[in-house]
């Protein structure tokens, strides 16, 4: 399959801050693919990155076939952006805003109208065309940002956080309007931090967590090493090994990961395994202080990696 | 270039939406400079002079006396006031409902008539802006009096000389002489010309300076805010939008700061037409010599602009400091009053300021009749001002992360 992208060992510093810290991924002609982390993970640094906004400290980042520091114009011509901003002028209202940042393209008149009223038509504001942004509504607002990042009508779409805010009306609205695209041939990089966002959408996710990716694949993939579940159990006293043996060698237990006072298991059936797990403790006299079974989804699969809720 | 005309248009046509924006720009200018100057000039040339009231208390009562009331009655910025007692008078001065009082003391009419020295006295509130005013007025009545006393001394010592009498009338001299220095006040033998550099015939408008020391002060109060709207765009992330589309940098920046130079030359240029229909401003003898200062100034103003924007990267920050800037380099560079008023090391202080050198252009073009060559070292530094602080500012200005 035909990369849209190649991220090879891209790094971001802020002096001893490593914002970005040696990431490397692919992104696929025509796939969603997602970014998924919680704030502070890096995830908007690599969207800088990509967009030749931010210089990378280290790395080889190639976009639509251009380097994006030996190439950076070839690259903004061939991308499109939504940030995380609500990057409008909010004293103009849509056409004037569309009219605007679509010059900055060299869109031929003609055929700016004529997109314009296409992306109004797309993010239903056409009948809000002529009121001032300052004036819309949240989800309205975001929308809009959405149509500007497609005016250029991009090869690849890059959409940070584009939720964030917004009502469940017009969060449906911008997955019905990002599948649409997809559909149409649009690559598309998403990050946010609701994971059943990237569930919904994404082909493949990359988790992040502090600057690094830490597990990359299909959300499929990803959830399925979780089994049918993920049981956590909070101990008082530090377990012996002798113990951690006995409950690794469980039958419907894949693995257990001990951290802190906390033991994290991934079963291959939750239900079952969570009698093994009881039985044992029970057998051998052992204080259990919380007792907690948690759904299979990717957040799951990001607090088995890194022992984290994904909101914090 | 098509896009930087884009950018400028759309900061223009942003400006233009901004109601308050515009209320800043024109409708503050044009009321603040209107109340300043009718408050400190009158209305135009047709101007009443100010007449200060001025308590003269009579402890006198002699024939002297009454020529000095006589002669501060006959000053045409007094109106003497001899209705209060020397305390009533005081309170007046100490409750700052008057300038100051004048005392003629008793045995003044016998000390001038006999030869005696004596003194006028003048009380006056600390601080009063016609103190300097009234000492003068006073000191010159004083200055008549005892050149009263010169000439009669003169007068008997030549008569004694020539006749050797020594029986002479001092006091019947005097009044004489008093008499002679009375009528001559009406007609004096020696007068003072004075002739106003520039426009001889014209009397000085006081809005000839009010109206480019205001016009200077809110066109930088214009431009530095614009600049600071960079700062509100990059907050806002439609500079970074803009940055991420196919722009070349110079584009960007130079629309954003066309924008503001064409602002700021509108302000002035509007300020100046207000100011010429109605407040009839003088706008010199060379339009070519004011043009050319506008553009000075309003590039070196766009220039600093930039360099703040590029040295101070906050919005919260920028305005308390423009803020300053602005009110402090108008007080000392001559937006308020005359530069050559100043005291010559506050005039040395305000050549850092851009607004010193441009007030100088205004004032020789519009005060004191100057061309086109008397203008061209304040253009000059003006413009080497723009491009210094145009060449620093876009050094450090920080278009992406680095």
């Amino acid at each position: 399959m035909m990369s849209v992208i190649t991220v090879d060992g891209l790094r971001k510093h802020y002096g001893d801050v490593k914002a970005v810290d040696g990431i490397s991924f692919e992104i696929h002609e025509g796939e969603i693919f997602g970014l998924l982390g919680p704030n502070g993970a890096g995830k908007t640094t690599t969207i800088n990155v990509l967009c030749t906004y931010t210089e990378p400290t280290a790395g080889e980042i190639v976009v639509a076939g251009h380097s994006v520091t030996a190439e950076p114009e070839a690259v903004k011509r061939a991308i499109g952006v939504v940030p995380q901003d609500i990057a409008l002028y909010p004293d103009l209202n849509a056409v004037e805003n569309l009219r605007f940042f679509g010059r900055m393209y060299d869109i031929p008149r003609a055929r700016l109208e004529q997109r314009i009223a296409d992306l109004l038509q797309l993010v239903g504001l056409t009948e809000h065309a002529r009121k001032r942004v300052e004036h819309y509504s949240g989800g309205m607002k975001r929308r809009l940002n959405l149509a500007v990042g497609l005016l250029s009508e991009p090869r690849f779409l890059m959409l940070d956080e584009p939720t964030v805010g917004v009502d469940p009306q017009s969060r449906h609205a911008i997955f019905e309007n990002i599948q649409a695209l997809n559909r149409q041939g649009l690559t598309i990089l998403y990050t946010t931090h609701y994971m059943e966002e990237a569930e919904l959408l994404c082909h493949r996710v990359a988790i992040m967590d502090e600057g690094r990716i830490i597990a990359l694949d299909t959300p499929q993939n990803l959830i399925s090493t979780l089994g049918t579940g993920l049981i956590h159990v909070g101990v008082k006293d530090e377990l012996d090994d002798e113990m951690l043996a006995r409950l690794q060698a469980l039958p419907q237990v894949k693995n257990v990961v001990h951290r802190d006072n906390t033991l994290a298991f991934e079963t291959v059936d939750a239900q079952r395994a969570l009698l093994e797990i009881i039985g044992l403790f029970n057998e051998t006299d052992t204080a259990m202080t919380s007792l907690e079974i948690l759904e299979p989804n990717l957040e799951s699969v990001f607090i088995q990696l890194t022992g984290k809720q994904l909101r914090d | 270039m098509k896009k930087l005309l884009y950018i400028a248009l759309n900061e223009l046509h942003l400006l233009l939406k901004d109601r308050m924006a515009v209320i800043w720009m024109v409708v503050l200018p044009l009321g603040v400079t209107t109340i300043m100057g009718l408050v400190f000039g009158g209305f135009g040339r047709e101007s009443e002079a100010v007449v200060i009231d001025l308590p003269v208390v009579d402890q006198d009562g002699g024939e002297m006396a009454a020529v000095v009331l006589d002669i501060l009655s006959q000053t045409e910025s007094l109106h003497v006031e001899t209705e209060y007692d020397e305390e009533t008078a005081r309170q007046l001065v100490s409750d700052g409902k008057r300038a100051g009082v004048v005392i003629i003391p008793q045995g003044f009419s016998d000390a001038i008539t006999s030869g005696r020295p004596t003194a006028l006295e003048l009380i006056v509130a600390p601080g009063g802006q016609t103190a300097p005013l009234l000492e003068g007025m006073v000191r010159g009545v004083a200055s008549t009096f005892s050149s009263v006393q010169t000439t009669v001394e003169v007068v008997i010592s030549e008569v004694q000389r020539a006749t050797g009498s020594y029986d002479l009338d001092y006091e019947g001299i005097a009044r004489r002489v008093v008499a002679i220095a009375l009528e001559r006040l009406e007609d004096p033998p020696v007068r003072a010309r004075i002739t106003t550099v520039g426009s001889a015939e014209e009397e000085f408008n006081i809005f000839d300076q009010m109206v480019p020391g205001y016009a200077v002060m809110f066109a930088m109060f214009t431009v530095l805010s614009a600049a600071g709207g960079i700062l509100e765009e990059k907050e806002r992330g439609t500079f970074k939008r803009l940055l991420i589309a196919p722009i070349p940098r110079w584009s960007l920046l130079g629309g954003k700061l066309m924008a503001q130079f064409l602002t700021g030359v509108g302000q002035i240029a509007l300020m100046f037409l207000f100011g010429a229909l109605v407040f009839h401003v003088n706008l010199g003898s060379s339009p070519l010599g004011l043009l050319l200062v506008t553009l000075a100034t309003c590039w070196a103003t766009t220039s600093l602009g930039i360099l703040l924007v590029a040295v101070i990267r906050s919005r919260k920050q920028i305005h308390p400091i423009t803020t300053l800037i602005i009110l402090g380099s108008s007080a000392i560079g001559g937006s308020w009053y005359p530069l050559f008023m100043m005291p010559k090391a506050v005039q040395q202080v305000a050549r850092v300021t851009l607004v010193a050198w441009a007030m100088e252009g205004y004032n020789r073009l519009m005060i004191l009749g100057g061309s086109l060559a008397d203008v061209w070292v304040d253009i000059g530094v003006l413009a080497l001002y723009g491009a210094i602080c145009f060449g620093v500012g876009l050094r450090l200005f920080r278009f992406k992360e680095t």
